[in-house]
């Protein structure tokens, strides 16, 4: 029998039963669907966070002060530290081989105030580079000026949402705010940032590193945000920085220096895991549509019994028979498969058009793995009709009932 | 027809064709088992997360410095213009209904311990903190005692964690032993029982410090935190008001966040919640398919019995008698078949959990119903187009058929 009349004749039989064709195609297809449609939702997360990290710059280190020798254990993101890591450290990593720009940072908690409204936003003590390291843009007017860091000017730049709760709609550039109890002239507005990795920069006023650390009366920063030239300086500069930190602490390594891509590959081994298990839970689907392909494959070999006696008679052998049932079982799950994935492909394709903030992404693997996975339950579950019917005695069958 | 002859009936017909009833069974019970155990594994989760945060005690309200109203940080946890001071802690102490205070300043700094064979240092947390932590974070001290109340000045005194012990001292014992602090001498008075780390924080590798030394060591004027316990038949709502009024009147204004732990446990137990059902809305997709898998046996059925049907309404039974049986026949499948998940489901919880202990696992009952009351659904749902078409047949057509 050639391949054709196999195909040929499983997909008359499959057509000959309409209903239960329709029924076992939809359930394959909705195992695939599922399968396809959960791993797209954690790959797209994946991809987002990954964007969200390539916004900030892929190169960067963080200089938290304080250690923990806690082996595994969390850096030490808050809290005080005996010896505080200063604006003239910071300014000495700059000199580090393989640094390109740094911004200290000073955070703190203070009200801002202008005609009579008052809000209560976090403070950002910073430099000019800050703008680069953290790829930002301006809305309006001008980010803090370049010039001796040491030297705190009485001015702030206001993130978006800050501007627009004291102002509303009035100028503010240009205008004065009291923060605490310091005057600052505001220079500029940021452009809208949006939410990165749940800091908003929008609710913030963002002023000289001096005059944060004299309004804060805290000599400390917060941490120290290093942009190398490369990636493939990231190692060197971290020893440096390291180096240069030790020298200046007294011989005391009393800094934490976390990389960006630490940080990344964190996240993404999380959600490849997290991608996995919920496409390897809607796969259990996919065994659920085996078993019922099995199921009626067995009602499709009872009904056909005298077909297969006549078969057999005729010098069909064993194998030929088996092959025939297979290739329906085979017909099934290939099909299921096409729709489901088509259905698939749909959704995320709809879903992208409508969401553009956040978007669906397949993953190559996704219906490399849903095919996989249903062919293979085809084979397993389409196996045992197979064989019982090659097994039919064609004397007894023929004879019927 | 009587209730006996019904279900005989109905199992008469399951029975007839056994290998068909088991596989569709399988079906249901493959999609019923996923759901009971992962949302077993869901709420197994929810509640060791729930015991993380209530071994602390339940009846604690925290307040930190700086009005956040969102989940984001406030930066005044790290420096700020309006400091909560100690002298807020202690005025918070002599509210009513507040039985203890912790103030709470955390910072980083070298802890260094001479021994015989010499010096040891390690970087590690410190926690500045008032005397009265074993009481508001249950731990006791294992050996020694913790940080006495001192009336005036804060003597140096130093409280170990169990880690830390055992870096800085090995077996000897630290009691009485001088240690160095970011430079400064402290007395160990104290070591703290093993309490295990929270959410990333391991509270065993700190020292305890007198809160006043450690805002000097950090020189700070802000508290990070303070900590209240109130009596234990009191309204949390009611305590964090008199709180809230008190620190008020201290401050001009509310610039400060008070959670009370209630909130946190809410909060966190909605979120959590949302996650197992949404696990078990994923095993869920399972028993749609094998939903569908009921329906194209039963539709088979109903083709395979045509004449059986055609005689019983040539004997006179009623439309509505032939549906309930068929009905009946895709209900059966589908509550036995979940009967038969729910059992594997409960015995594979019970598996994992015995075989990963780090995994914990517990039956969520109220979602076993739920998927076994789906299951029913289900096959009510996949039974009800079969029977319809049973019930619709004409007794002469279907006699004559074959």
């Amino acid at each position: 029998m050639r391949l054709r009349d196999v195909l040929g004749f499983a997909a008359q039989a499959l057509s000959g039963h309409r209903t239960r064709t329709w029924l076992t195609l939809l359930a394959v297809g909705l195992g695939s669907a599922a399968v396809v449609l959960l791993s797209a939702l954690g790959e797209g997360a994946r991809v987002y966070v990954q964007d969200q990290f390539a916004q900030l710059g892929t190169h960067l280190l963080i200089v938290l002060p304080g250690r923990n020798e806690t082996t595994g254990g969390p850096p030490p993101l808050l809290g005080a530290t005996a010896r505080d890591l200063t604006l003239d450290d910071a300014l000495a990593m700059g000199r580090a081989r393989g640094v390109v720009r740094l911004a200290p940072l000073a955070v703190g908690s203070a009200p801002v105030a202008a005609g009579g409204l008052e809000r209560e936003v976090n403070i950002l003590g910073t430099t000019a580079d800050f703008l680069a390291v953290r790829h930002l843009s301006m809305g309006q007017g001008d980010f803090l000026p370049a010039g001796d860091p040491s030297r705190g000017r009485g001015v702030a730049v206001l993130g978006k949402t800050l501007a627009k709760e004291l102002f509303g709609n009035r100028q503010a550039v240009g205008e004065w705010v009291r923060i605490g109890q310091r005057r600052f002239r505001v220079i500029g507005i940021l452009a809208s940032s949006g939410q990165s990795l749940g800091d908003t920069l929008d609710d913030l006023a963002i002023i000289p590193v001096a005059s944060a650390q004299a309004l804060f009366n805290s000599p400390g920063l917060f941490r120290v945000v290093v942009e190398t030239r490369d990636r493939e300086t990231l190692r060197s500069a971290e020893a440096a920085v390291k180096d240069i930190v030790r020298a200046r602490h007294e011989g005391e390594d009393d800094v934490t220096v976390i990389t960006q891509d630490a940080m990344l590959a964190t996240f993404d081994k999380i959600l490849r895991a997290l991608t996995l298990a919920v496409a390897g839970i809607a796969a259990i689907s996919l065994a659920v549509a085996g078993v019922l392909i099995m199921n009626v494959m067995l009602v499709s070999v009872a009904q056909r019994t005298s077909e297969v006696g006549l078969l057999k008679a005729l010098g069909a052998a064993q194998g030929q028979v088996a092959a025939l049932f297979l290739a329906e079982a085979l017909l099934l799950s290939a099909a299921g498969t096409l729709a489901g994935l088509a259905l698939a492909v749909t959704v995320v394709a709809g879903f992208n058009a409508i969401y553009s903030s956040f978007q669906l992404v397949i993953p190559t693997w996704a219906p490399l793995a849903a095919a996989g996975v249903s062919l293979g339950a085809g084979v397993v579950f389409g196996l045992t009709p197979a064989l019982r019917a090659a097994r039919l005695d064609p004397v007894h069958a023929l004879s019927g009932r | 027809m009587l209730a006996a002859d019904f279900i005989a009936f109905t199992l008469g017909a399951l029975r007839a064709r056994r290998g068909r009833s088991l596989l569709t069974l399988l079906g249901i019970a493959i999609g019923i088992a996923a759901v009971v155990l992962l949302t077993a594994i869901g709420e197994g989760i929810h509640r060791f997360v729930l015991a993380e945060f209530t071994q602390f005690g339940s009846n604690l309200i925290s307040i930190a410095p700086g009005k956040t109203s969102t989940f984001g940080l406030s930066g005044a946890l790290v420096s700020n213009v309006r400091p909560l001071a100690l002298a807020d802690a202690q005025a918070l102490a002599r509210l009513s209904g507040i039985t203890a205070v912790v103030p709470v300043v955390q910072g980083n700094a070298a802890v260094e311990a001479t021994l015989a064979g010499g010096a040891r240092t390690r970087r590690t947390m410190i926690l500045g903190t008032g005397s009265q932590v074993p009481e508001v974070w249950q731990m006791r001290p294992a050996i020694g005692r913790f940080l006495p109340a001192d009336e005036v000045g804060a003597r140096p005194f130093a409280v170990l964690g169990s880690t830390l012990r055992h870096e800085l001292f090995g077996a000897t014992s630290p009691l009485g032993a001088r240690i160095r602090i970011g430079g400064e001498p402290y007395r160990v008075i104290g070591v703290m029982e093993p309490k295990g780390e929270m959410l990333g924080f391991n509270l065993d590798d700190t020292v305890f410090i007198p809160v006043e030394r450690a805002l000097a060591m950090f020189n700070r004027n802000s508290l990070m935190e303070i900590d209240l316990l109130y009596a234990a038949g009191q309204a949390g709502g009611a305590v964090a008001e008199r709180v809230r009024a008190l620190l008020k009147l201290r401050h001009g204004s509310e610039d400060f966040t008070i959670t009370t732990q209630d909130q946190v446990l809410d909060v966190l137990g909605s979120v959590l919640d949302v996650l197992t059902a949404a696990v078990g809305a994923l095993g869920a997709i399972s028993l749609v398919v094998g939903g569908i898998g009921i329906l194209t046996i039963m539709t088979i059925a109903v083709q395979e019995r045509r004449r059986e049907i055609g005689l019983l309404r040539a004997l006179g039974a009623p439309r509505g008698q032939i549906l309930t049986l068929f009905l009946g026949e895709a209900v059966l499948l589908s509550s036995v078949g979940g009967l038969a998940g729910l059992a594997a489901g409960a015995l594979g919880a019970m598996l994992i959990g015995a075989a990963v202990p780090a995994l914990p696992t517990h039956i969520a009952w109220q979602f076993v119903l739920l998927a076994e009351a789906t299951a029913a659904l289900i096959g009510l749902g996949a039974g009800v187009l079969p029977a319809l078409a049973a019930a619709r047949l004409d007794p002469v057509e279907a006699l004559r058929d074959e």
